[in-house]
């Protein structure tokens, strides 16, 4: 995580997002309405904070900070009923000053005073949590003390549905990172080298996508020749000629994740790589023509199997070698699964990556796929980065 | 997600260590009438796993079980894909993937009669997993173990302080390169990033923040194998043009190291530091703190510190002073310290 303080929030730039602040609230309130929820409280550990971030547009850095958003707006609440809660004194500042909610307040993991009270002079029957699942039991004992007659629920798929659905001016951001995603894969394959450790790889696209203001990056990587069947952590292997060096490369900036999949190859491609590669390509192509308001996530993996399947490498779609064909993306890195037997429907201005990652025997594990807004017309890729086999080190 | 390098060298931590360390817990256990530790690591906080196992939990959530008897076992909802990585880099030899931790939890303990398992930091455990295996294991007693790990991981070993002196040696020389005068906020940050995980480091957290009267300093924080480190330092300390308290600010940081002695509170190193701040404006504050450096996945803030604990020694903290102004805006020095018996050393900021 990053986060360049840099001054004052523009107050023109406030103004002109309070209807995307208001858009938000209202999407949570009818989502609320319609599960019986009185309030929601929208949890954040240090490494799911997206629905912290929808409620404040702030980078919050605490270990573990929360919104709540009560459902009617009562006399004395905060502007807008949002109120927001960090371990982390620096987040008070940076939430205020992004002025999406200012009652912001400091709370303790074993004390949460300010949290709690709030939560019991809002007296919700019925609490909506997002990720419930993942609250500390420290936290959830307070939390169920001070509303001890309330039913408290788990709000994360509600918030999930919520964030489903990109506005235009979410588009907007997920354009920016598209020009980080760009750099960062620029260093990649500007590093590969012979004799280069795979960490150093990743050194690279850090300083890349940090040095324009990226917070945070989702990235494996994997290289070799065609035993590598999959990705992980950088190793301290050395890059040799002939290998094929994959890559997911997931820059976050402000706020919005964007991923790119892409290999690239040490010297010249060899003719199991481009064959590997044409397989990939037209797998994304099938997965891209796929896409249409309202076509379901299982329709769009099913589209790229069919196409190994087609070509006889049906078997190496399946979870022995492989997770999903592709991901949502937005405040979060990984959202609806694109995988078959999600009926999940991807409606108009949902944005998801479509990469049928997976190993086979013609090169190994091939690593290619673009992020895409679900249009009227189509998928519309959002980067620009070229698809095909790249060649470093020639 | 953790991106840096992972990896288990024995030149580094030998073989003896990692099992002493597993040995020493599991002698807790027998003598808690504990048939089994269960502890819970995500990507944002497994240094207990770590410690014990050298396994990094770089995505998702993992639990490590430790028998009082037997080898440690990993769950983990992550792929069996990973699997052949996660025993390259770890001491751990059976890993187990499954959709949930109660059924993960279930098969592995589900056929031995019930007993008692241990849960690490229960009160750190999300409330949900900790639900799932209670269910998963009917029969079976729940006993919170708070601590267990975290005590051990205090006081660095001989092996984990030649870790940390190469790290901090790094993380010294990084952060001066960074707080040299004339970068902005993102070359900062990408001198950090790029020199830090070049030479080995697993995780690098680094930030920039500036006051109103134009003082910028940089906070970075890095994991180097599965060990913390931080500095904070004023940066374009050439100026001459700062407001005198970012100069009392920087001698305040070294005062505060310095009283980092066996005994010494928190309220102890307040009241070094608050004197030499004279020149802080109005309504400014200030805050001296010292988390230990087991605490830092979470900068300390799942964890008690309240202004009387005393520093034990042999431990490794970082100690950092804060100053807030009245507009909420921030400026902090800090360094790594190791409280020796008969003083502090520099781990970071010795060249002062």
């Amino acid at each position: 995580m990053t986060i360049v303080d840099a001054g004052a929030a523009d107050g023109a730039a406030v103004a002109a997002d309070s209807a995307e602040n208001s858009l938000r609230l209202g999407r949570v309130r009818a989502a609320m309405d319609a599960a019986g929820l009185d309030a929601l409280l929208a949890f954040a550990p240090l490494w799911r904070r997206e629905n912290v971030r929808y409620f404040t547009d702030a980078p919050v850095a605490g270990t573990a900070s929360f919104t709540l958003l009560t459902a009617a707006v009562s006399d004395g609440a905060a502007p807008g009923g949002v109120s927001a809660f960090s371990t982390r004194r620096s987040d008070l500042d940076a939430i205020a000053r992004r002025g999406w909610t200012t009652d912001v307040h400091l709370i303790s993991a074993h004390s949460p005073t300010a949290l709690t009270t709030r939560l019991a002079e809002a007296r919700p029957g019925r609490l909506g949590v997002a990720h419930y699942e993942l609250l500390p039991q420290v936290l959830m004992n307070q939390i169920s003390r001070a509303l001890p007659k309330a039913e408290i629920v788990s709000a994360t798929r509600l918030m999930d549905d919520v964030r489903l659905v990109k506005s235009e001016w979410e588009i907007g951001r997920m354009r920016e990172v598209a020009v980080a995603v760009a750099a960062g894969w620029q260093a990649f394959v500007g590093a590969l080298e012979p004799g280069l450790p795979e960490y150093a790889i990743v050194a690279a696209v850090e300083a890349a996508i940090k040095g324009l203001g990226a917070e945070d990056n989702f990235m494996l990587i994997a290289s070799g020749g065609d035993e590598v069947r999959g990705m992980t952590a950088p190793t301290p292997r050395l890059l040799e000629r002939g290998d094929m060096v994959r890559t997911e490369l997931t820059p976050q900036l402000n706020g919005y994740w964007l991923q790119i999949c892409r290999s690239a190859t040490i010297g010249k491609a060899s003719d199991a790589q481009r064959r590997s590669f044409d397989l990939f390509n037209e797998a994304v192509e099938a997965g891209l023509a796929a896409v249409r308001p309202g076509v379901t996530a299982d329709e769009v993996a099913r589209a790229q199997n069919d196409v190994f399947r087609a070509r006889g490498f049906g078997e190496y779609c399946t979870s022995q070698y492989t997770r999903v064909r592709g991901h949502g993306h937005g405040l979060h890195v990984d959202e609806t699964p694109i995988i078959e037997g999600n009926e999940t429907e991807l409606p108009e201005n949902a944005v998801f990556i479509i990469h049928p990652n997976t190993y086979t025997p013609i090169a190994g594990y091939h690593v290619l796929g673009d992020p895409v807004r679900v249009t009227p017309n189509g998928a519309e890729i959002l980067i620009s980065t070229e698809r095909k086999l790249f060649e470093g080190a020639i | 997600m953790k991106r840096g390098l992972v990896q288990l060298d024995p030149a580094e931590i030998p073989e003896r260590e990692w099992h002493d360390r597993v040995g020493s817990l599991q002698r807790d256990l027998a003598t808690s009438g504990v048939d089994v530790a269960l502890i819970y690591g995500d990507v944002s906080r497994s240094d207990d796993i770590a410690y014990l196992t050298n396994l990094c939990v770089y995505w998702n959530e993992g639990i490590l079980a430790v028998p009082a008897a037997g080898a440690p076992v990993f769950l983990t909802k992550l792929s069996a894909r990973v699997h052949p990585w996660m025993r390259l880099i770890s001491t751990v030899a059976e890993i187990r993937s499954g959709r949930g931790f109660g059924e993960l939890a279930g098969k592995f303990l589900g056929d031995s009669g019930a007993g008692t398992v241990g849960l690490i930091d229960a009160d750190l455990w999300p409330a949900s997993v900790a639900g799932e295996i209670r269910d998963a294991l009917p029969g079976w007693q729940m006993r919170p173990l708070d601590g267990l790990v975290r005590a051990h991981r205090q006081s660095p070993s001989e092996s984990e302080l030649t870790l940390l002196r190469r790290g901090a040696g790094l993380l010294d020389q990084v952060a001066a390169q960074a707080a040299a005068d004339g970068l902005t906020p993102a070359e900062r940050i990408a001198l950090a990033e790029r020199e830090l995980r070049g030479h080995g480091f697993l995780d690098v957290l680094a930030s920039v923040t500036r006051t109103a009267d134009g003082v910028a300093t940089i906070q970075v924080t890095g994991q180097y194998r599965y060990l913390w480190l931080h500095v904070s330092r004023v940066a374009d300390g050439q100026r001459t043009a700062w407001p005198a308290w970012a100069g009392e600010l920087r001698a305040a940081i070294g005062a505060a190291a310095a009283a980092a002695t066996p005994g010494a509170t928190g309220a102890d190193l307040q009241d070094t530091v608050r004197p030499l701040l004279a020149s802080l404006p109005p309504g400014a504050s200030v805050s001296v703190r010292w988390v230990h450096l087991a605490d830092m996945a979470t900068n300390g803030e799942y964890a008690s510190y309240p202004a009387d604990l005393p520093l034990a020694p042999r431990s490794a903290v970082v100690v950092s002073v804060e100053v807030r102004f009245a507009d909420g805006r921030y400026a902090t020095a800090a360094e790594t310290v190791l409280v020796g018996e008969h003083g502090p050393a520099w781990l970071t900021g010795g060249a002062r």
